[in-house]
């Protein structure tokens, strides 16, 4: 692919089984999907265990993409469509999952998976996806007590970096710590827009800019945006980021900058499955070995 | 009808634009009305036939209009009023028809732009907008208005009113408990008394006026066991309730009480017989905050009650709803000074409006919105705030804090007149209806 046809902005999918899951003795086989507004997301779990994950960009219709996302995290693990006995929803395409026994909205889903993820000390989730950010708070066995989203617009969410990477030609996964790259912080883009950041960085480079000042102005403003919504929600540790831009480290340290709370590190998730960008399709999962135990124990 | 050149604030619009954008609108929200009513229908299969009344009265532009409208022909005044600051039994003593005219029409928001700047309230500027183009009925036939200057919104909106009819500003003081705001407000009402009787050319007596208070007793008699009935694990739906309560509004107030008894009869039996209008343990929900007002601003109760979780409006805390004719007159004597004294104290006294202040700090509204909670069992409160509705905002966290020593967990949903955030929204009170759910389950 020659330089001119590199899409930078393309994060890596990803299919990812973890090793070591027993199916001989499984008793609930459950899946959660997770349909974004810029990925989608998928976790087979057995038995309460994450076994399968896969992770890919979310297409034109959310029916397709549940069901691309779906095939992809049973492909090569010996369990088939109808071997799953419940099947949640969730993220903004939640109701367009066909093969979906019911769903549960991203904010609970993200909770609960941060629950999973990092045991139950956390109390803050702040989720950062393509279009939205939402400020969680939640108790000890992962129930949200209270939360709060951005406004209608999508200004400071991850789509814009999708933007931003195409226009500087740095790709997406490097651009994070491209944007730590400055000798001083400069001061935060005054417009996070996601319309606007094209025009944005095209008056701050011929301005003279660096492409990593460039990053780092706007990462700064989207991190800003951020604490605002931790704060009103009333921020306590322990502070855990989930979504998409968790493994962007332009933003995750300037949260912590600001907010001056340390974030829970990342698990050793390309072992264990337990990856924060899939930290709905996870809860969405358990949510679903939940009421399938429910159901069951109804009938 | 005035010169251009003397209207303060209406622009030109030509007879032949303002029409086609009316049936424009009025065949759009015809559909919207019927689906709505649809909509209603499927969320409670089991609902009493008493309800049906309901519906067709909800429709505009239909039996109710009609029935205006023939009254007027045989020399009957109609009144309208923007807020439930304005007392009912003076109009009706007058034998005058009250009817509330502030709008919930979404579409004519965009002609109200023309006029003011879209910070302001929704309701105002679709109000200045249903009168551009004589969208409501209610308004249209209207001889008069009562404008009560409650908020900024109410205020400039009575000014653009007058450009177009008489408009009759009542001006209720800010600081309700002392002698002297008391006083003001008597005066108030009695010079809109006198300009009632001079519309109307009737003299409200006291056998007028008593007989008006008797009416609006019994129509607040049927409303409050209507509100009782919500106490108990649901028998009517939250939608259908507030629909019920909003058509008392424009309806012959005798005939909605009769109907509303009627409904209540059937509602009762249905609590000895248990048959419930959703499960009993569906989340109990409250609304707080800006009004909800038919047609299209029924996008709150929609969702709410269309949600997965589903959840089950049984209290709200609107002018447009739960606290409208909540209050009795309460007279001691039937002598004109005191069944006056009783009216004035009667629309004055018990409002929890954002628009009044104390010393503190309306702790009318932060009773009457724990009393609520308490005897309706309600679960959680979604505080709902129209962009540009500065007081509802402002008291938000006065109200938060309240409700969060008595541990009920309220969230703060501010929304528009546009049907575009629907799906935002959505994601919200289903986050909000889960989280009130996971408190027992999970």
């Amino acid at each position: 692919m020659s330089e001119d046809n590199f899409e930078y902005w393309r994060w890596r999918e990803y299919h990812l089984i973890v090793p070591n899951v027993r199916l001989e003795k499984a008793k609930v086989i459950t899946a959660g999907i997770d349909i974004g507004s810029v990925s989608s997301k998928a976790a087979i779990m057995v038995d309460g265990k994450i076994y399968s994950i896969s992770v890919m960009r979310t297409g034109s219709s959310s029916p397709d993409s549940a069901k691309k996302v779906l095939e992809n995290a049973l492909e090569g693990t010996g369990i088939k469509l109808r071997d799953i006995n419940y099947i949640v929803g969730t993220g903004y395409g939640r109701v367009n999952v066909p093969m979906a026994n019911s769903t549960v909205t991203e904010i609970a889903c993200h909770a609960k998976g941060a629950n999973y993820i990092w045991g139950p000390t956390v109390r803050t989730i702040l989720d950062v996806g393509g279009q939205d950010i939402k400020a969680i708070r939640c108790d000890e066995r992962g129930k949200v007590l209270s939360f709060l989203m951005n406004d209608k617009c999508a200004a400071g969410t991850g789509r814009g970096m999708e933007v931003l990477a195409d226009l500087l030609k740095i790709p997406i996964e490097e651009m994070g710590a491209a944007s730590l790259k400055v000798d001083e912080e400069p001061d935060p883009v005054s417009c996070t827009c996601v319309a606007f950041a094209r025009t944005e960085a095209i008056s701050l480079l011929r301005r003279g800019w660096s492409k990593e000042k460039v990053l780092a102005s706007y990462m700064r403003a989207m991190a800003i945006r951020m604490c605002n919504l931790l704060e009103r929600v009333g921020c306590e540790k322990d502070l855990v980021i989930t979504g998409g831009q968790s493994k962007n480290i332009g933003i995750v340290s300037r949260v912590e900058e600001i907010t001056g709370f340390k974030t829970l590190p990342p698990p050793n998730w390309r072992e264990n499955g337990r990856d924060p960008m899939a930290a709905g399709a996870i809860g969405a999962a358990l949510f679903a070995k939940a009421l399938f135990e429910k159901t069951a124990n109804k009938a | 009808m005035k010169n251009s050149s003397d209207k303060k604030y209406s622009i030109e619009i030509s007879q032949k634009e303002a029409e086609e954008i009316r049936n424009a609108i009025k065949a759009a929200s015809l559909k919207v009305m019927d689906e709505y009513i649809e909509r209603m229908k499927k969320s409670w299969p089991n609902r009493p036939e008493a309800m049906q009344y309901f519906y067709d009265i909800a429709k505009f532009f239909g039996t109710r209009e009609r029935e205006i409208q023939e009254a007027k022909e045989e020399g009957k005044k109609v009144i309208g009023y923007t807020c439930m600051l304005a007392p009912i039994e003076l109009i009706l003593a007058a034998d005058a028809i009250p009817v509330r005219v502030s709008s919930g029409f979404y579409d004519p928001v965009k002609l109200g732009n023309r006029i003011v700047p879209v910070e302001v309230c929704p309701v105002v500027r679709s109000t200045i907008g249903v009168e551009m183009i004589g969208l409501s009925p209610y308004l249209k036939l209207s001889d008069a208005l009562i404008t009560p200057l409650t908020c900024d919104g109410m205020t400039k909106l009575s000014e653009i009113l007058s450009d177009s009819k008489p408009v009759w500003t009542l001006y209720p003081p800010r600081l309700k408990d002392s002698e002297q705001s008391m006083f003001f407000w008597r005066e108030e009402l009695r010079t809109l008394k006198a300009k009632i009787e001079k519309l109307t050319r009737t003299k409200i007596t006291a056998k007028k006026l008593k007989a008006a208070i008797e009416i609006m007793h019994k129509a607040t008699r049927a409303f409050r066991r209507l509100q009782e009935i919500r106490k108990d694990a649901p028998v009517i739906m939250g939608r259908d309730a507030m629909l019920v309560n909003q058509t008392s509004m424009w309806d012959d107030i005798k005939r909605w009480t009769e109907k509303t008894e009627e409904l209540c009869n059937e509602l009762e039996r249905r609590i000895r017989e248990k048959v419930w209008a959703c499960p009993p343990d569906t989340p109990r929900v409250m609304i707080a905050g800006s009004p909800a007002i038919w047609p299209d601003n029924w996008k709150l109760p929609n969702l709410v009650e269309e949600a997965s979780p589903q959840g089950v409006i049984v209290a709200d805390e609107l002018c447009s709803g739960d606290r409208f004719l909540f209050d009795p007159v309460g007279v001691d004597e039937w002598t004109m000074d005191d069944m006056f004294k009783a009216v004035a104290e009667r629309y004055l006294l018990p409002s929890t409006c954002p628009c009044f202040t104390s010393e503190d700090g309306n702790k009318d509204r932060v009773n009457w919105l724990t009393a609520r909670i308490e005897e309706r069992r309600v679960d959680g409160v979604i505080y709902h705030v129209f962009r540009g509705c500065m007081l509802y905002a402002m008291e938000y966290m006065r109200i938060k804090r309240v409700l969060d020593k008595i541990n009920v967990p309220v969230y703060y949903l501010d929304t528009d007149y546009t049907r575009e955030d629907v799906g935002q929204i959505k994601t919200r009170v289903e986050a909000f209806l889960e989280m009130l759910k996971s408190r027992v389950e999970f």
